[in-house]
């Protein structure tokens, strides 16, 4: 058993060294695909947790009509609430949106104390949003409730920021699984030529009754190392690249409003990703290789 | 024992290899099988070694019926009967020594057993001093006698050669008979594919002429056989 797999690592070892320029290639383009799949992996990490961020703060602000009477607005609360999409509905009274109006604008807000027994301000809800649902979706079916005269969100802006972010998190989802397919054809490739350069022996273990498995394990073993080969330098490249960016930015973008995904552990996570996909494109490339060129015989 | 009843090859292409071809081959003889270029003599073979499926007809070969074997048990066939085949030839990288132990290697045999099957081989081919010498250093007899040798390394109870004399000279030619011969003598049937009429005839044994896929002459004393 032991000498077994101490042959297959022999001959996956052998392939590799008796097509060093082949091997090279290949190993050279699985760690660019890899790299950009590390690149990708770490913008979307980082487009979630921003997108996550912002839609933690966004608040949408309901004004009350003031024809609706005091005993009313509970009903109209859990009207509010019950639209699909809405997190969570906090009342405020005309009283303390007055006192919230006046404490924005610090020292010298008390004088609009006057107004405090004429209060022209409205009652309002504070509502939340779902995350994954459209802030401008939630608002407009909020205004189409009897009762509220008015809806303020963020405004467009935010929302297209966010819509930006899904966009891009959708294109690189769609550009790191159209990769993988193409270093799957590369391995494939690589090992057909070892294939090919052993055909003599392949053919006489044939001959004398060696078994598939015992042909392809050294085959496929020497696809995996090639993966695991390649992904080493994208898995160093993004422990220390994301921590060298995160360290020049001081672990935020934009002024402090959008923090950076922590260093550690997540560019572990990215590494370990990296190299089973590694593992995966080296094993299923060969595979198809050897049950391709084995199979056409008896 | 051989037993082919009624055996048709068809390839894909449409060529028809063998005809309602049937034969026995019992334990322990040696039998020629001559005949022209396309005659069907490789395909005989390739379907006694489970390398192409008859088409019609079965080929039982010790009971076993080597058509209907499934993909995964053809090599565990495959170790019962050794072949020879031309386009096999020797590992050029490898000593003799290797090159035999190799048959063995890849079938999962221990070490020890190795060893000591490849030495007995290497007497039956009688090249124990050549042992540690590469292919190229030998001459086209001996490596012929080193393809053999392979072929019988896991002790087969059939042997099968095609044009095991294809490229040697008369001389050398005869030290391969009388190497298969001695083969035969410890028991194992032989089946020797050739077009090399000289050594029908000088060694006679029985003989088996091919024509379009058909047996034409079954002849148990052989010679004497001028197509
Ligand atoms: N794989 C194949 N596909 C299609 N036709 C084949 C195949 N192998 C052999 N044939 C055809 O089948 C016929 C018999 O071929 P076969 O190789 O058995 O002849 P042979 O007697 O061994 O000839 P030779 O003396 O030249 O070796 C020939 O017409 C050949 O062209
Ligand atoms: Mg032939």
């Amino acid at each position: 058993m032991f000498r077994r797999i101490g042959r297959a690592f022999k001959e996956a070892w052998w392939g590799i060294r008796h097509h060093r320029a082949m091997v090279f290639s290949t190993v050279v383009t699985i760690s660019i695909t890899l790299a950009i799949l590390s690149i990708l992996g770490v913008l979307i990490a980082n487009i979630n947790q921003i997108t996550y961020d912002i839609e933690e703060e966004i608040q949408v602000f309901v004004k009350i009509d003031n024809d609706v009477e005091e005993k009313d607005i509970e009903e109209l609360q859990l009207k509010v609430s019950r639209i699909s999409g809405v997190a969570g509905v906090v009342y405020s009274d005309a009283d303390s949106e007055l006192t919230y109006f006046i404490e924005q604008y610090g020292e010298s807000g008390s004088i609009f104390e006057i107004y405090r027994d004429d209060n022209p301000l409205s009652r309002a809800f504070i509502v939340s949003v779902s995350t994954g649902f459209s802030i401008s979706e939630v608002s407009k079916q909020i205004g189409t409730l009897d009762g509220i005269a008015e809806v303020n969100f963020g405004g467009f802006a935010i929302e297209n920021f966010i819509c930006l972010l899904g966009g891009i998190r959708k294109a690189g989802l769609v550009l790191a699984l159209a990769i993988i397919p193409l270093a799957i054809y590369l391995i494939y490739n690589t090992i057909k030529i070892t294939i090919h350069s052993r055909r003599e022996e392949i053919g006489i273990m044939r001959l004398v009754g060696a078994t598939n498995s015992y042909i392809r394990i050294p085959l496929v073993l020497e696809g995996i190392f090639i993966g695991i080969i390649g992904a080493i330098l994208p898995c160093v490249g993004t422990v220390f690249g994301y921590q060298y960016f995160y360290e020049q930015m001081n672990g935020q973008l934009i002024s402090g409003i959008l923090k950076l995904v922590d260093v550690f552990p997540f560019t572990l996570y990215v590494s370990a990703i990296l190299l089973a996909v590694g593992v995966f494109v080296g094993l299923i490339g060969s595979w198809w290789s050897a049950t391709r060129s084995l199979r056409w015989k008896r | 024992m051989i037993v082919l009843e009624n055996v048709s090859k068809i390839y894909k292409n449409g060529t028809k290899a063998l005809n309602d071809f049937s034969l026995e081959i019992q334990d322990g003889e040696f039998v020629y099988i001559i005949g022209e270029t396309g005659s069907g003599k490789s395909t005989l073979i390739k379907l006694l070694n489970g390398e192409e499926i008859p088409t019609k007809g079965r080929v039982l070969v010790n009971g076993t019926n080597v058509g209907r074997l499934r993909f995964g048990k053809v090599p565990l066939y495959r170790r019962k009967i050794g072949v020879v085949f031309q386009d096999y030839q020797l590992l050029k990288n490898k000593t003799v020594f290797d090159n035999i132990a190799f048959a063995l290697e890849v079938i999962n045999k221990s070490k020890e057993e190795v060893r000591k099957r490849v030495k007995e081989v290497l007497e039956i081919i009688d090249l124990a001093n050549e042992f540690n010498s590469y292919p190229t250093e030998l001459s086209g007899g001996q490596q012929q006698r080193v393809v053999i040798g392979r072929a019988i390394a896991n002790n087969p109870s059939i042997l099968i050669c095609d044009e095991p004399t294809g490229n040697l000279d008369p001389r050398h030619s005869k030290e391969i008979i009388e190497l298969l011969e001695k083969i035969n003598r410890s028991g194992t049937t032989i089946i020797v594919v050739t077009h090399d009429y000289v050594l029908v005839d000088t060694y006679k044994k029985r003989t088996i002429l091919l024509d379009n896929g058909s047996i034409v002459s079954d002849d148990s004393e052989g010679g004497y056989i001028h197509v």
